[in-house]
């Protein structure tokens, strides 16, 4: 749920406590964000950026609603860090902010979900006979449902890159900032991603059997 | 006459297993324009280079329409959000 943004920054009143005597903090007091240009830079140069921040985010949660938390936090970190950006990339700059406000998040709440995500590829993807079942059930179906089966069916992390490139748009290098991994695992994700869902459709007898 | 001319766009083509490797990034507008180029020739061509790209092409062309645009209302909320941001700082410099 989207919270009062002027709440959020907000200074906390550290130095007042119950007994109405004013007493030196002990805790590193949030300064205010301070009106500057730098809020006009955030607008003029996060406020584009708004909705692929939004179709990542619900890339990486998969619900609606945490992917707009998810934003709202990233905007209010984009804020506060404007100080420090200089100008260049501000694409890549929030989706790093992302990210990174996205792992915390995850952390928090799931800490199982730091598994290496290429060695849970290479788990989920041995599928044994499973793969020539579905190749059965699937001979009858179109093109579209048979590519929105095989997706579905990729792991986790392939799909993710998967729908960031083609879904959401995002250049190698924009999808390597959003997950925080380097260019060549997102070359060889959507690789192997795309000759999975190739894979499904030859087996669908919907494409050729590739031979190069 | 220059008996090599015939085939100088042959040269300037890349072969198959180059093709293959690059043919991902080909399709997402990943590569030099120069390499780009190239891998076109090729796949102009090879027949059956040609036909795997369009089969990648057509994966990707319907994953891209599975393109939803985000929630309407979310993304006013965030805008709006954003622009709250902006406003409160420029206040708080006013009267700061």
């Amino acid at each position: 749920m989207l919270r009062d943004a002027a709440a959020l920054v907000r200074p906390p009143n550290h130095g007042m406590w119950n007994c109405g005597r004013r007493v030196p903090s002990l805790m590193p007091i949030v300064q205010p964000l301070r009106p500057t240009a730098d809020a006009a830079r955030f607008g003029e140069l996060v406020g584009p950026e708004i909705e692929v921040l939004l179709r990542v985010a619900r890339t990486l949660t998969r619900n609606g609603a945490e992917a707009e938390d998810l934003v709202q936090d990233t905007l209010l970190r984009a804020y506060r860090g404007m100080g420090g950006f200089d100008g260049r990339h501000p694409r890549a700059w929030v989706l790093t902010i992302l990210r990174n406000t996205h792992i915390n998040r995850n952390r928090r709440q799931r800490p199982e979900l730091l598994r290496d995500p290429d060695r849970t590829m290479a788990e989920l993807t041995d599928t044994g006979d499973r793969d020539s079942d579905v190749e059965h059930l699937v001979i009858d179906l179109t093109f579209d449902a048979v590519v929105e089966d095989a997706l579905l069916r990729l792991p986790e992390a392939s799909r993710r890159v998967v729908e960031l490139i083609d879904v959401d748009g995002l250049s190698y290098a924009e999808t390597a900032e959003a997950l925080g991994i380097p260019v060549g695992t997102v070359m060889s994700r959507i690789n192997r991603a795309r000759q999975r869902i190739r894979d499904h459709l030859a087996g669908a007898g919907l494409a050729p059997r590739s031979t190069i | 006459m220059n008996r090599r001319t015939p085939f100088r766009w042959l040269r300037r083509a890349v072969p198959c297993h180059v093709a293959a490797e690059r043919l991902q990034e080909y399709l997402d507008g990943e590569l030099d324009s120069l390499s780009a180029r190239r891998v076109k020739r090729h796949l102009r061509m090879c027949r059956r280079c040609g036909l795997e790209h369009e089969v990648y092409a057509e994966i990707k062309q319907y994953l891209g329409h599975r393109s939803g645009t985000p929630d309407p209302a979310a993304l006013d909320r965030l805008r709006a959000f954003g622009r709250e941001l902006v406003e409160h700082g420029s206040s708080d410099a006013a009267s700061g």
